[in-house]
């Protein structure tokens, strides 16, 4: 293949409830048609953050108890991951990454667990709910509609010079009140949709995706993948 | 005997009569109408039974169904719930059903994982089976921890009941618990350092917290695992599986402590089934030459979750799968068959299907490219997000055919190009088909 973008998926091993590796395996599915390909490389527990090696990277959420280990195990990595953020590196992070980005959350057990302050929100926890069910929001910049499942106790409230993903048409979002859904802040990109996201909207997945391989190849072109459109009604068999 | 239980009993057995006789049915109604009445029924039905109560996330139905063939070889007098009957009104109407015993009858009991303590507060069973936790429609009970956590609250009031549990799972480890703990496993492979895949759910260390390695894998998180940082590892295993002999899609030959096995099912989690069913077999004094010949029998009963209809001239195997773990189990038999076959998932996401269907996504569907297989067929109710993650992995476009309603699913079978047709079907998905099914006459219209 023609280019290569290297992916880190940070602590994969203990953050991916919920099929969050998907989202890559879609980005190269959409990758291949511009003749690109993407690696990947499992960055955790005592690993390393190299910011200038990676051209995206995706933190995906895990259950409690992992993510308080993730939480102490991240403070180490901070300054890299900060750094990588504020240069404009391309990031997904969905569920407890996306918390973590933040400044803290509260835990199952009502303790604030440290995170690395890399973006300006901050998630509080529900007393005994959690916000289960689909979700369809609008990302008001491109008039894009998004589809996901959210499952989440956390209530998260954005900060200054945070922009939602979305508005929430159906659902509950960060916290069930402001109507936002996720975060937008440089390339970096935050959500509590499961599904996976990008798996799920080809629109995202492909802006991503994009935003990635024009950091890295400045002079191509990637103008293809606007046209690319995944078409899931071919060969259905309908009733005669 | 109270007025109350006695009330309660005739109650809950004359609906069941009813029922049973006039409708073909009765699973939970019984149970629950003798529960209004006395809520402590349970204490009065299962006094006299021995109880062996079976939990975990994957294949409680399968492992109940081995275990009591087993234990028919010694003890003929064995209560059991039928599969899905598994709460507390399902498992009360199991005892309601019960004919009158003379002798101290042995009731083996399946029990979902949070219903253990609703069981134990009344009943003391003499022991208690963990075949495994894993990650499934988490939109129910959450995470592996706290489903642990709830089976542990039910055994915490049986102090004294024995535990018999996977020890290749590093969960089952994890506590220290004031009962006696017989432990079964996976012991037929050389020692080789290896770690799980990222994307494997439960690899910190219990202890310390850091990545578990392994000597030996079978799948998902279990097997002969350690911590290179603390040094926790697997306990030492009573039962072991010491040889694997050979692997077909519909039978499997082993050895557990050096006895020979067949057993007439294929898949490698349904031998984790079987040496569950010998561990009870074995701790209830069974000996492993009956066992061995228990589990050899011939028995369409226990294919639970797996079964075989015949649609034109095509054999379809149906199977439910829920989750990725079960999944990546069902990919893996249907590698070890050597005719050709093609291949058809069907996904819906209601409530019992679990309503995310992201869990897709952790299976390893990229294995399907690497077994020839010449045609596909994805549909259900959610046929776009199935039909995308197969053209992920890897499937030719022009070799899938897509399906959303599934009444046209024998229509769409029969067109295949292999005999062999295998379908892995979420569990709406597959009560949609077998309802087709059976008004087509192809199958009967029970459930299975």
């Amino acid at each position: 293949m023609t280019y290569t973008l290297h992916a880190a998926h940070l602590y994969g091993d203990l953050m991916n409830t919920y099929g969050d590796i998907g989202n890559i395996l879609a980005m190269r599915y959409y990758a291949k048609a511009v003749d690109a390909d993407i690696t990947v490389d499992l960055v955790s527990l005592d690993d390393p953050f190299d910011a200038d090696k990676y051209d995206f990277a995706l933190f995906g959420g895990g259950q409690d108890y992992e993510q308080t280990i993730v939480s102490k195990d991240l403070q180490t990595k901070k300054a890299a991951l900060t750094a990588y953020i504020e240069n404009g590196g391309p990031m997904l992070a969905i569920c407890g990454g996306f918390q973590m980005l933040g400044h803290y959350y509260i835990g199952a057990h009502g303790e604030k667990i440290a995170g690395i302050g890399a973006l300006d929100h901050y998630t509080l926890s529900q007393d005994n709910n959690r916000f289960i069910g689909n979700i369809t929001i609008e990302n008001t910049e491109t008039n894009q509609t998004y589809y996901g499942f959210e499952n989440h106790n956390g209530t998260t409230f954005l900060g200054e010079g945070e922009r939602p993903l979305g508005k929430v048409l159906q659902g509950n979002g960060n916290n069930g009140k402001d109507q936002t859904e996720g975060v937008i802040y440089k390339n970096t990109f935050g959500s509590y949709f499961h599904g996976p996201i990008l798996a799920r909207n080809e629109a995202l997945a492909k802006r991503i995706l994009k935003l990635a391989l024009e950091r890295k190849y400045a002079d191509a072109d990637f103008s293809a993948l606007d046209q690319l459109n995944e078409d899931l009604t071919k060969n259905v068999v309908t009733k005669p | 005997m109270s007025i109350n239980s006695t009330l309660a009993t005739w109650t809950g057995k004359s609906a069941y009569w009813f029922l049973h006789t006039f409708r073909g049915g009765g699973s939970s109604l019984p149970g629950k109408l003798a529960l209004k009445l006395d809520p402590t029924i349970l204490k009065h039905l299962a006094k006299n039974y021995d109880v062996i109560v079976i939990t975990g996330t994957n294949g409680k139905t399968l492992t109940t169904a081995l275990t009591v063939k087993v234990l028919r070889e010694q003890y003929p007098d064995i209560l059991t719930n039928p599969s899905g009957s598994n709460m507390k009104q399902g498992i009360v109407t199991t005892f309601l059903r019960a004919p009158k015993s003379h002798q101290k009858p042995l009731a083996v009991l399946e029990v979902d994982e949070a219903n253990v303590i609703m069981v134990t507060k009344y009943i003391t069973p003499k022991a208690f089976v963990f075949t495994n936790i894993f990650r499934d429609q988490m939109d129910r009970y959450g995470e592996i921890y706290t489903t642990y956590q709830k089976i542990l609250d039910g055994v915490a009031l049986a102090p004294e009941a024995t535990i018999i549990a996977n020890g290749d799972l590093p969960l089952f480890n994890s506590k220290t618990l004031p009962n006696p703990i017989l432990y079964y496993g996976f012991d037929y492979q050389e020692d080789e350092e290896q770690q799980a895949p990222a994307n494997t759910d439960g690899l910190l260390c219990p202890r310390c917290q850091h990545i578990l390695h392994y000597h030996s894998r079978t799948y998902s998180n279990m097997g002969k695992y350690y911590c290179p940082h603390c040094g926790f590892e697997r306990p030492q295993l009573t039962y072991k599986l010491n040889a694997l002999t050979e692997m077909a899609p519909t039978s499997s030959d082993f050895e557990i402590n050096g006895q020979a096995m067949h057993l007439n099912i294929g898949g490698q989690y349904n031998i984790y089934n079987a040496l569950a069913a010998y561990a009870v077999g074995r701790y209830m004094d069974v000996p492993a030459t009956q066992i061995a010949h228990a589990l050899s029998e011939n028995d369409e009963q226990v294919f639970g979750r797996q079964e075989i209809f015949h649609v034109g001239d095509k054999d379809v195997t149906l199977i439910l799968v829920k989750n990725p773990v079960g999944l990546n189990q069902v990919l893996q038999m249907i590698q070890t068959d050597d005719r050709p076959f093609s291949f058809a998932a069907l996904l819906n996401a209601n409530y019992a299907d679990g309503i995310d269907t992201s869990w897709i996504w952790d299976g390893d569907f990229e294995k399907l490219p690497e077994l020839n297989i010449p045609a596909y067929i994805s549909g259900g109710e959610r046929y776009r997000d199935i039909t995308f993650r197969l053209k992920v992995a890897g499937v030719p476009e022009d070799q899938l055919t897509i399906i959303p309603d599934l009444t046209e699913m024998t229509a769409a079978i029969q067109k295949l190009p292999t005999k062999q047709v295998y379908v892995v079907a979420t569990y709406t998905a597959m009560l949609q088909l077998r309802k087709e099914l059976a008004s087509q006459g192809i199958i009967d219209g029970g459930m299975a």
